[in-house]
Formats: structure tokens, sequence, C-alpha cells
């Protein structure tokens, strides 16, 4: 006798997606989640009166969200308030100068036409290709569930534009940025996208470049924090009768002849359901909690495969004083080399990173409510290992923390800033890992490599263990608020017709 | 038949090799970094 029709494995926006889905079509559906708090690395804490983001920062790809509203049979709006965030990024470079990107493509062009006429001619091809890789094949490969090779093929079918951007599956994105730009200043301004996979521009796939356009559909911020976007999701669902446990750690999935049928808890209780939903990193879900034991050979060697993403440490400050930045996001860059350096010499060599590369979120500037009146949050972000060669992370969280004010202060012009810091605390990769049960601290599960996506990621249904599905960043597109969203879309497609 | 897949075969290898020869350094690291895992995805398909 089944307890549930479905228990979801973490309160991610990818399981929450499709815990909420499922519960509309009226499957008995359980989510236990790890920590006390929704969302995984879309979420937010509260700390002396800021509101601080653990991970995402903004919202783009908008229209997934409303997707998965429309599915609900709900209104976005009615649960989220959005706030436009206009500029995209404040940019500093290494020569000291700051300039701005607005929303507006236009308005973007007048900037680039200021480092490179040549440049504003090839402003307008990129964004030309862009909308159509984003319109035209992003927006819809994100909520398709790409089982086999023939899905990839029915798709082209159906939209031809993703043949064009075939040309760019074979070509980096420092590759592509090039096919595109003459000015190096350009190039780079467009470079920190790589990092939103956890790839640097000579690795990170040529498509994913297209990100810097579609910034240009418009961007936005959930008031009253990233948080907002899991617990509207999470309220969905619970009005559909879902069921939500939080502190509730699975320890391992029950597997009876080959098939999942239900989870056990850390204390011991089991809980029997028709289907299991992960949303935790697949090689977590299928080395740990389900077990070699349980995987065929092939199996094993095909998770055992995948190396895990790159981790984001990152600073949260409360300040009493607003910071002179000029946008949601301000991103503090040098060229794509110096990028490509922060993978090839720092992380590959296990160093802190100390190197001038930051991006600093500035919620505070979409939605004062985040902290206390003529009080502002910061929340700054860089890569770095898991593991470092200078010794532990809690011991060189200190040194971290000051490598970072100092180039807060220097490269981002924010002298003095440390007399108004309020509140500052570091999050670390061993942190992430603790507190989100993310293998080595990776922020974005799995590498998203060309080779590791598709039909070449852990699929949205387990092709080991039957009844088993999966959601979040292990699975096609990857990860980010979008993609993690459309994969429990997709996921919860397939469980209705396999179990509707 | 057989001969006119070992012709395939050779334009492939030959397309490739000038390919290779025709890629910018930044394009060949790439290819590399992905290369590597091409024996992966015989597993990876089926996971």
């Amino acid at each position: 006798m089944n307890d549930y029709d479905a228990v979801v494995i973490g309160a991610g926006l990818g399981g929450l997606s499709a815990a909420s889905i499922l519960a509309k079509n009226g499957f008995k559906t359980l989510v236990c989640e790890n920590t006390g708090n929704l969302g995984g690395c879309c979420s937010s804490y509260k700390e002396q009166g800021y509101t601080f983001d653990t991970g995402a920062s903004v919202v783009e790809l908008w229209w997934i969200i409303d997707e998965l509203f429309e599915a609900l049979g709900k209104k976005t709006s009615e649960y989220i308030d959005w706030i436009p965030v206009d500029p995209i990024y404040g940019f500093l470079n290494a020569d000291g100068q700051r300039f701005t990107y607005p929303v507006d493509v236009k308005g973007t062009r007048d900037v680039i036409e200021g480092f490179s006429p040549e440049d504003a001619v090839n402003w307008d091809r990129f964004a030309r290709v862009g909308s159509e890789a984003i319109n035209e094949a992003f927006g819809r490969i994100m909520t398709t569930p790409f089982m086999t090779f023939g899905d990839a093929m029915k798709m082209t079918a159906k939209h031809p534009s993703m043949i064009k951007l075939m040309k760019y599956m074979g070509m980096s994105f420092e590759s592509t940025l090039k096919s595109f730009f003459e000015s190096e200043k350009v190039r780079a301004s467009m470079s920190l996208q790589s990092y939103f996979i956890g790839l640097p521009p000579a690795l990170c796939p040529g498509y994913i470049a297209f990100l810097a356009y579609a910034e240009h559909e418009g961007i936005f911020y959930p008031r009253g924090g990233m948080v907002q976007i899991p617990a509207a999701i999470a309220k969905c669902f619970e009005e559909f009768g879902g069921e939500i446990k939080l502190n509730s750690t699975v320890k391992r999935v029950l597997i009876e002849n080959g098939r999942a049928a239900g989870v056990e808890l850390v204390d011991g209780t089991q809980i029997r359901s028709r289907i299991v939903v992960s949303n935790i990193n697949a090689k977590t879900l299928y080395l740990e909690h389900v077990g070699r034991e349980n995987l065929p050979s092939w199996a094993v060697k095909a998770i055992e495969s995948y190396e895990v993403s790159i981790p984001a440490p990152m600073i949260m400050l409360g300040l009493d004083t607003s910071p002179d930045l000029d946008a949601h996001h301000t991103f503090c860059y040098t060229t794509i080399d110096e990028m490509n350096a922060i993978w090839f010499e720092d992380y590959c060599s296990r160093k802190l990173p100390e190197r001038g590369f930051m991006l600093v979120s500035w919620p505070t500037h979409a939605d004062p409510s985040l902290a206390p009146e003529g009080h502002h949050c910061l929340n700054m972000v860089t890569f770095a290992p898991y593991e470092l060669a200078d010794g532990d992370w809690d011991d060189l969280k200190e040194r971290y923390l000051e490598t970072q004010l100092d180039f807060l202060e220097k490269r981002f012009g924010l002298e003095g800033i440390r007399e108004h810091i309020t509140v500052a605390r570091v999050i670390t990769p061993k942190d992430f890992g603790k507190m989100l049960l993310h293998p080595r601290g990776a922020v974005y599960a799995l590498q998203n490599d060309i080779m590791a996506s598709a039909f070449f990621r852990p699929r949205l249904r387990s092709k080991a263990i039957k009844g088993l599905y999966l959601t979040g960043a292990s699975t096609h597109f990857g990860g980010g608020v979008p993609p993690t969203i459309g994969s429990g879309i997709a996921a919860s497609g397939l469980m209705i017709k396999d179990y509707g | 038949m057989k001969n006119l897949k070992k012709v395939v075969a050779v334009l492939v290898l030959a397309g490739a090799i000038a390919g290779w020869f025709q890629a910018s350094e930044s394009t060949r690291r790439y290819l590399k970094h992905i290369g590597k895992q091409v024996p992966y995805l015989p597993y990876r398909y089926f996971i």
C-alpha cells in the first residue's frame, strides 16, 4: 500500500514545479526537503533585518515561469510581484571605465557604438540571431524532454531555427563571441554568461553566448527576495493538497524488483510511493541514494563520468549606506584571457580566488524593503575550488573575505565601504555542500559541457530504475531558474503520461 | 558498397583533419575538451 503517488526529494525549483503539476493532476504528492528553506539555489534568508539571496539573483526567460503557472491554471502576477531590472549590468573594466547595458537593445547598441562602430552593426546581427535562438529554440527546448536522439530530430524538424544554432554547438563561447565582435572590450563585456553555466569562455558551448542577448528580452526581480519564486510555487502546490516536509532528509531510495518504491528518511521512516522524483544532484541520487548495488554497471560508469560543476562562494554584506554602483548587477572584468585564467590557472590549481573578477548583486537597488530604511544588501559572487591548495576553507574564510573587500574598495571604487558594513557573512563551497547536499559544493550540479547536455545528460525519466524521475540542474537544460523550472514541467509531463 | 563505405570514411577523416588545421587555437582547445568525453557518450546516452 503506497502512502503517496509521488515523493519528491528536494524542494528546489525543479522538484517544486514537478510536484505542483502532479498535485494539480490529482497525484497525492509529498516533498521532502533536507533544509528548513524552500528553493535550493534560489532562496533567501534573513539576518539582522536584511534579506540575502543565496544563489540566483534575477530572472531572465521569465515566460518559462508563466508557462508553469499556466499549467497550474494560475496567474503568475497573483503570486509574484515582479520588479523590472534595468539597466541589466553595470560594468567596471581594467581601465577604470564605468558603463551600463540597458535592457533596450537600441540603448545597448549606442553604448557599444562608443567602443567600436563596427561592433554596433555586429550587435544588430548578434541580437537577430540571439532573438531567434532565445524565442524559437531555448524557450522551447527547456520544457521539452530530450530523451532520445529522435526527440532532438523531431524538435529540429518542428523548429528549423535550431539548425542555425547547431553551428555554435561545435564552437566555444569564446569563438562565438569572436565570430561576432571585433573589439576585445565588447567581447569581454559579454563573457560573464559562460560562468552562468559554470564554465570559462574557452570551454563553454557557443550557443550559451546568446544569453547575453536573452537578458534584453526582459529581466526581473521578485519583490521580497528570490525565495518568493519557490514560495509562490509551494503555495500553489499546497492549494492542490500537496504536502511539504522541511528538515526531512532522505537517506535512500527504496528499490524493489528494479523499481523505485519510495524513500527512507535518516530517522528510519519509510515512505512508500508509486513514483520517486529527485531534485538533488544526479551523482548523489544514483551513487548514494539508489546505490551502486541497484544499478547496472553501465549506469554506474555513466554517472561516474560526469564532472560536478564549479562551486560559487558568496559573501553577503549588510551596509548602513547606499553603495555607489549603477545597476542591480555590477561585473568587474578585464579580458576573456583573464576569464579563462580563472579556470585554467586558479581553479585547476586549487587557488583561493584573488584575481580581479567578481559579480556584485545589489538587490536593494530593485527592492529597498529587503533592508532596514537607508540600509542596503550586497551579494558578492566569485568562482573557486572546493578543495584549496593552501588549506581548508574554514581556515581561509577570513583571508578570502578581506581579499574580496580590498577588491571591492579598490576596483569597484567603494573606498571606505568597510566602515559601513553591519553584517558580513561568507558562504563557502563547503557550506553550500553541507546546506544543500551539493557534492563538492557544485552550484550547477553537473558540468554543463556540450557532451553532458540534452540526451547525454541524466534523463528526466531514469533509464536505469523504473518509477524514478529526475528534475533540476542535473538534467537537461542544466542550472538556472528557468531551466530548472522547465525540467519540472517536462518531467511532470512524462509522469502524467506514464502514471496518470 | 564496401568501397563506398571506405571512401566515405576517408572523406570524413580528411575533412576532420583539414578542419582541425583550419580551426583557431581557441576552437582546438574546446574540441580537445569535449573530445575527452566522447568515450563516455555510449554510457551517458542510456542513463
